[in-house]
């Protein structure tokens, strides 16, 4: 396979390499096609048949979801909890990584050790005691528990404060500070500005991250208007036992609008991730 | 950019405080003290509200249903955490109920005079709604016979009737279903089976002998060791078709037939595929070798509610006749109450079944199961032990081997239970 | 002078905000779990101070470890596959003459942006024994006769959750290799060329060694990513055996389907543990190898 790439032009191994790459994709793309066509087909079918062109009975299976499943509103839910998250995230990670990488306080060595050492702790090893302490405070059931947090993601801090060590110039501050600037309108008229590709960046991986949250929401949210898409995908799983098409059609609704976002950014993904990996 | 922060950010506070108000409304109840909080996991509860609303014109109902396993979790969290998000009834579902009732969040009916609602009931649906000191804790408004389900044409070809009493003689005992099965398999070339599953023989024998736990301690019934080599023997000769319970396989048997006798619940019968009523007239029920139930779903107070009255009266209605009546014709869930079940004896007819007078048979059948107290372990316990016999049978391991094993689990899974 | 003082001030106010939530959503709730771990509390009735008696149990607790070397199975079949393929994958292409990379490195990291619990349940419906189309597939290519009953056989329902997270990452890590590859100064390739390497030489001579850190990197993260698997196999189940029962599935259950959260407490106190000796083992190792 490596020797023959060097010649120019349609080669054997090129054509091996293609087959190779055609392979991969399509089963990436396999178990996605299976679920669309089965979403379209009744239980009986899906259970007795391969099915490989789609059927008539979508609209079927999802009347029987939507009766049960608010899964629009799941889905509503997970949109409004992932960008209000991202964006303090993105807010509050810009603003902390900016005070460890641009200022000179007392215990900032020591502080900054701490906020890396957060990311070590697995995100379950506080959730019982999270439980108990939102029952203790009446905040089971709310969004508070689930979008607060974000403010306190350490990989961001880790990552902001690099991008603005390379990409903040410290003229550009005393710049700012001669014309009289505060400091917050310094942060907020320069600093963010300078700092818009990496929260790009950034806004990717807390969007997927957020996006794709199950066990925080699910032990905390007991009313089904509240919770996020993952939460209700887990619900039909366990209230469809035996009714497929509904499922599938469950699992058509959650993937498809990724993929359709997807389609249309994902070069700026790809794009990010490259440069996300860049700096981890 | 500036503008652009200060503006999500003023949107992220609106709209979480949204977020939290939201909360508070769709989750609480209306401040009247008329209505209702509900918190089920079956949808048909709403039925029972709408009637109750009919009787009742100044009461409402609120109905919370949340379907899928993590109701129970729901539950407790929302009455220990208490306020306005907690339920005035709550139901509980046969599997774990025993936790709830032998807890302080239900209401002590029997303190409030609530045994009036539960005379002349079926007498294993009444005493399950007790506490471990025979108080009754929670009520059903339905029973849940279980038998054999087949398909008409698939029994006239297979056993040669389709007539439930002479299906029922022919598998009265476990010995004759056997027999039976080895003779089936052998015809059919190993293609039909009698039954699904030697997890058939769990599902009887479970509640017709003593709980598992007994004084925080565990005792195993001599039973256990008869329904072994039953189990043993039914895998061994292929007279199941080792499609367990409820599963996707299963419940295609069901409806294609390749297995002749499907023990299930009346209310499972929701699996078989009935479009354009295509199996209407189809089925016929025979009776288990020994009176079978499955699951249950019971109503209990909430102890902190403030309307206990208005509750106790919904608890009232649904154990009346009057609904019980009304939800046998609607729905075909059979009743609690013995009276409804004799009253529709000669009358009472379902879909799938046709012309077959079936209440008599689950009447027999329910009558037929031991009044037992569901105990804060014992199902959990039914759990291990059918895991840990399934297994046993699978490796063709001796009773005691599996009564070891089982110990064993219990000990690291319920330290609390003494094991001798 | 003074002005610098004031200045540092700020610094102080604009990193606050991080320790204040993480104090009351982070280390408040982890130092309650501390407290819960030693108590008896299933929830009906107040917790309990029970000493270590949760620890003990633990220590003589068969399913935990199972639960451990379940994670670890999982974990060591999905990896090793996974970075194969995304290596081979990236190095593939890095290459020049390729057309349609975009499309390619696309679909291959589709994949990890759809939910683990979506994944999940896919594949658990697509590898039923009796209605999966994995089984219809098989026996209509004529490659089987009897459908194969996948999740009823402890190692090969292991074998589908490994493969689900293999699926789900190899295109995310086939992407940081291709970063690494990238960052590879091209004077190393010309060099090479110029002293007439082949393709295979130029892979294990410069590439290979060269992409060393990233995939240590890789292995990192994902260890400690593979010990707090949860959401996918929780929706595929605990497998025959509990088998494919990780060790957050196994806290989760204590906790929340069996009402036993003291005892869970505990549970993730051990898992943190585990995780921290991994971390510190492979944090070290990978020390020593830059040495």
């Amino acid at each position: 396979m490596f020797i023959i790439l060097r010649g120019k032009g349609i080669s054997f191994g090129r054509i091996v390499v293609y087959l190779l790459l055609l392979a991969v994709a399509f089963l990436c793309l396999m178990p996605f096609y299976s679920m669309i066509i089965s979403s379209t087909h009744t239980n009986a079918d899906i259970a007795r048949k391969l099915l490989l062109l789609p059927g008539k009975h979508f609209m079927d299976n999802y009347t029987r979801l939507v009766d049960t499943v608010p899964i629009w509103r799941g889905f509503l839910n997970s949109v409004f909890i992932t960008f209000t998250s991202t964006a303090l995230t993105l807010y509050f990670s810009a603003l902390v990584g900016y005070g460890f990488s641009k200022f000179n306080f007392k215990g900032k060595d020591i502080l900054f050790v701490c906020v890396l050492s957060t990311m070590m702790i697995p995100g379950q090893l506080g959730i019982i005691g999270l439980y108990k302490m939102m029952d203790i405070f009446h905040m089971l059931n709310t969004y508070f528990p689930i979008i607060l947090p974000s403010i306190s993601n350490a990989f961001g801090v880790f990552f902001m404060k690099q991008m603005v060590d390379s990409s903040v110039p410290a003229e550009i501050l005393e710049s700012g500070r001669i014309d009289g600037c505060g400091e917050v309108k310094i942060f907020h008229r320069l600093v963010l500005p300078l700092l818009t590709p990496a929260i790009a960046t950034l806004g990717i991986f807390s969007f997927i991250g957020k996006w794709n949250e199950f066990l925080t929401p699910m032990i905390l949210l007991f009313d089904n208007n509240l919770q996020p898409l993952p939460v209700m995908i887990a619900s039909v799983k366990s209230q469809f036992a035996t009714d497929f098409g509904a499922m599938y059609v469950g699992i058509v609704i959650s993937v498809i609008p990724i993929l359709i976002f997807f389609s249309i950014v994902s070069k700026k993904i790809i794009s990010g991730i490259t440069a996300g990996a860049l700096k981890g | 950019m500036k503008k652009f922060f200060s503006l999500s950010l003023i949107m992220i506070l609106i709209l979480s405080m949204l977020a939290g108000c939201s909360t508070v409304e769709s989750a609480g109840k209306a401040n009247d003290d008329n209505t209702l909080v509900i918190w089920t996991f079956f949808g048909d509860v709403k039925l029972m509200a709408k009637k109750f609303e009919e009787k009742y014109p100044n009461d409402h109902v609120i109905v919370k249903v949340f379907p899928g396993d993590q109701y129970k979790t729901k539950l407790q969290t929302a009455l220990q955490a208490g306020g306005d998000d907690a339920p005035d009834i709550f139901d509980l579902e046969r599997s774990y109920m025993g936790k709830f009732i032998n807890s302080d969040f239900p209401v002590n009916l029997t303190k409030i005079g609530g045994e009036e609602l539960v005379k002349g009931y079926v007498p294993y649906v009444q005493e399950l709604g007790r506490d471990k000191d025979g108080d009754l804790m929670a009520v059903a408004d339905t029973s849940s016979p279980g038998g054999f389900w087949c398909k008409k044409a698939n029994a006239k070809k297979w056993l040669g009737t389709d007539d439930p009493e002479k299906i029922s003689k022919m598998v009265e005992s476990w010995d004759k279903i056997i027999k039976l099965g080895e003779k089936i398999n052998k015809k059919s070339h190993g293609k039909v089976h009698l039954i699904s599953h030697f997890g058939d023989v769990y599902n009887v024998e479970a509640y017709h002998l003593q709980p598992f736990v007994k004084d925080k301690t565990l005792q195993i019934d001599d039973g256990w060791k008869k329904a072994y080599k039953i189990q043993k023997e039914i895998f061994q000769n292929d007279v199941g078709a080792h499609l367990e319970f409820m599963s996707a396989g299963w419940n295609n048997a069901l409806n294609e037939g390749n297995v002749i006798l499907t023990a299930m619940p009346a209310w499972a019968s929701f699996m078989i595929d009935n479009e354009d009523g295509k199996a209407e007239n189809k089925y016929a029920v025979a009776k288990t070798p020994k009176g079978l139930y499955f699951g249950g779903t019971y109503r209990a107070i909430n102890r902190a509610s403030d309307k206990k009255k208005l509750a106790y009266k919904f608890l009232k209605f649904v154990t009346s006749k009057e609904w019980q009546q009304f939800n046998l014709e609607k729905t075909g869930n059979a009743p609690a109450l013995k009276s409804v079940y004799k009253d529709n004896f000669d009358s009472y007819t379902s879909p799938l079944t046709g012309h077959l007078k079936i209440l008599k048979q689950y009447y027999d059948l329910v009558e037929d199961v031991p009044a037992q107290k569901a105990g804060k372990y014992s199902e959990d316990l039914l759990g291990t032990w059918r895991i840990v016999a399934g297994q046993g049978i699978k490796d063709d391991k001796d009773f005691n081997d599996v009564v070891t094993q089982f110990k064993k689990k219990v000990r690291i899974l319920y330290p609390e239970i003494k094991v001798k | 002078m003074k002005t610098a003082l004031d200045r540092s001030r700020f610094g102080f106010y604009f990193v606050t905000p991080f320790f204040i939530i993480f104090l009351i959503f982070g280390l408040a709730p982890i130092l309650y779990s501390l407290y819960l771990s030693f108590t008896s509390w299933d929830g009906f009735t107040d917790p309990v101070f029970v000493g270590f008696a949760n620890y003990k149990r633990l220590l003589g607790d068969t399913l935990f470890f199972k639960s451990i070397l379940n994670t670890m199975i999982i974990w060591i079949f999905s990896i090793v596959p996974q970075l194969i393929l995304a290596l081979v994958l990236a190095i593939i292409l890095n290459e020049k003459f390729l057309r349609g990379k975009n499309f390619f490195r696309a679909v291959y990291y589709f994949p990890n942006i759809v939910t683990p619990v979506t994944l999940g349940v896919l594949f658990s419906l697509m590898f039923d024994w009796q209605t999966g189309s994995v089984n219809h597939l098989l026996v209509s290519l004529g490659i089987i006769d009897q459908p194969i009953y996948w999740l009823n056989s402890p190692w090969l329902s292991r074998i589908i959750v490994a493969t689900v997270i293999m699926w789900q990452y190899f295109g995310f890590n086939m992407l940081v290799f291709i970063a690494g590859l990238q960052s590879i100064p091209q004077e190393l390739y010309e060099a090479a060329e110029v002293d007439g390497a082949n393709r295979l030489q130029v892979i294990f001579k410069i590439m290979l060694p060269l992409l060393r850190p990233v995939l240590l990197f890789t292995m990192i993260t994902s260890i400690i990513g593979g010990l707090q698997l949860f959401d996918a196999p929780l929706m595929i189940g605990d497998g025959p055996e509990n088998s494919t029962m990780t060790m957050v599935m196994y806290l989760y259950e204590t906790a929340f389907k069996n009402f036993n959260y003291g005892y869970s407490a505990a549970i993730a106190y051990a898992i943190f543990i585990i995780i921290l000796i991994f971390s510190i083992v492979s944090l070290k190792s990978q020390a020593r190898k830059k040495d």
